[in-house]
């Protein structure tokens, strides 16, 4: 695959650049991965304006550790590490404040029966019956195609747990999105 | 109005799936992205030089302030060993007579006494 491997000696000589100071290289690397990272993000996260904020605040972070990456390493699984747990902290950041501030009575968001299908709703809402975990690894795998060892190394959890977690996200799902009620 | 009900297969779920978790696909949103990414990383670099350089400030008053705790340390534990120095020293001046002197002297009192009491009587 001379392309692939074009592309990672290319990718490797960028991160090279971008860890001798340079904010060009650094743009490239962030012009290269915003996507993907964007999207391990907003497996984590309950919405996409939290998925933007841990994807900046996880870049963030990439730009201070860049020194200790060692370019022999693949610079995506590192990076989406990072995302990951940048992800991970907004959540536990946004359930602590949610926890202070929500009130009794939660307003539920407006919803338009003509505009939205039923099983669109149901399963906004049947994702939240997941745990963090749960509802990163099946997105991860079922949208971005992510293998149960890229889930592995991006959340920081066993290949094991990744497929565990598969299954048992898949099957509360099936569950919960029974005989649901179809829209014409 | 008829009220039909129905289960998503796999394949039914993984198109919600998709469908709710779509990155945005407008081009003009992931440079507007990237620019607000480096922004980011801007204010935050400029940050920790704010930080760097009031770390830098802050290592001499740290060292300083060390020296001052070890010094008073020092001078509190030898402040203690004087006290215990005097508190020992006064103990041993003003020591009572040995057990044995006071021993022989109330017995030779003792049998003074007997001796007298014998006489009189």
């Amino acid at each position: 695959m001379p392309a692939a491997i074009d592309g990672a000696t290319t990718e490797r000589a960028i991160v090279v650049a971008a860890q001798r100071g340079s904010d060009e290289a650094f743009s490239a690397l962030v012009r290269l991965h915003q996507r993907r990272a964007y999207s391990v993000v907003r497996a984590i996260v309950l919405s996409h304006e939290d998925a933007e904020d841990a994807v900046q605040e996880g870049f963030l972070h990439a730009h201070r550790a860049l020194d200790r990456f060692r370019p022999d390493q693949p610079f995506g699984a590192w990076l989406y590490r990072i995302m990951a747990n940048a992800a991970l902290d907004l959540v536990r950041r946004r359930k602590v404040r949610d926890a202070d501030e929500l009130p009794d009575n939660i307003a539920l968001p407006f919803r338009d029966p003509a505009e939205s299908g039923e099983l669109r709703e149901r399963l906004k809402e049947a994702l939240l019956h997941l745990t963090d975990r749960q509802r990163a690894v099946i997105v991860l795998h079922d949208v971005e195609g992510f293998t149960h060892g890229e889930i592995g190394r991006t959340l920081g959890i066993p290949e094991g747990t990744a497929r565990s977690d598969l299954h048992h996200a898949r099957a509360t799902l099936r569950r919960l999105l029974q005989n649901i009620r179809s829209t014409p | 109005m008829t009220d039909h009900r129905w289960t998503p297969s796999e394949y039914d779920l993984t198109e919600a799936l998709r469908a709710h978790y779509a990155a945005p696909s407008e081009p003009g949103y992931w440079s507007a992205l990237e620019a607000r990414i480096l922004a980011h990383v801007a204010r935050g670099a400029h940050v920790e030089g704010w930080w760097s350089a009031l770390a830098e400030m802050a290592r001499p008053a740290l060292a300083a302030a060390a020296v001052l705790v070890l010094v008073a340390g020092a001078a509190v534990v030898h402040t203690r060993r004087i006290d215990a120095r005097d508190a020992y020293a006064s103990v041993i001046s003003a020591a009572p007579p040995s057990i044995e002197t006071a021993a022989r002297t109330s017995s030779v009192a003792d049998g003074d006494a007997t001796i007298d009491y014998m006489l009189s009587h």
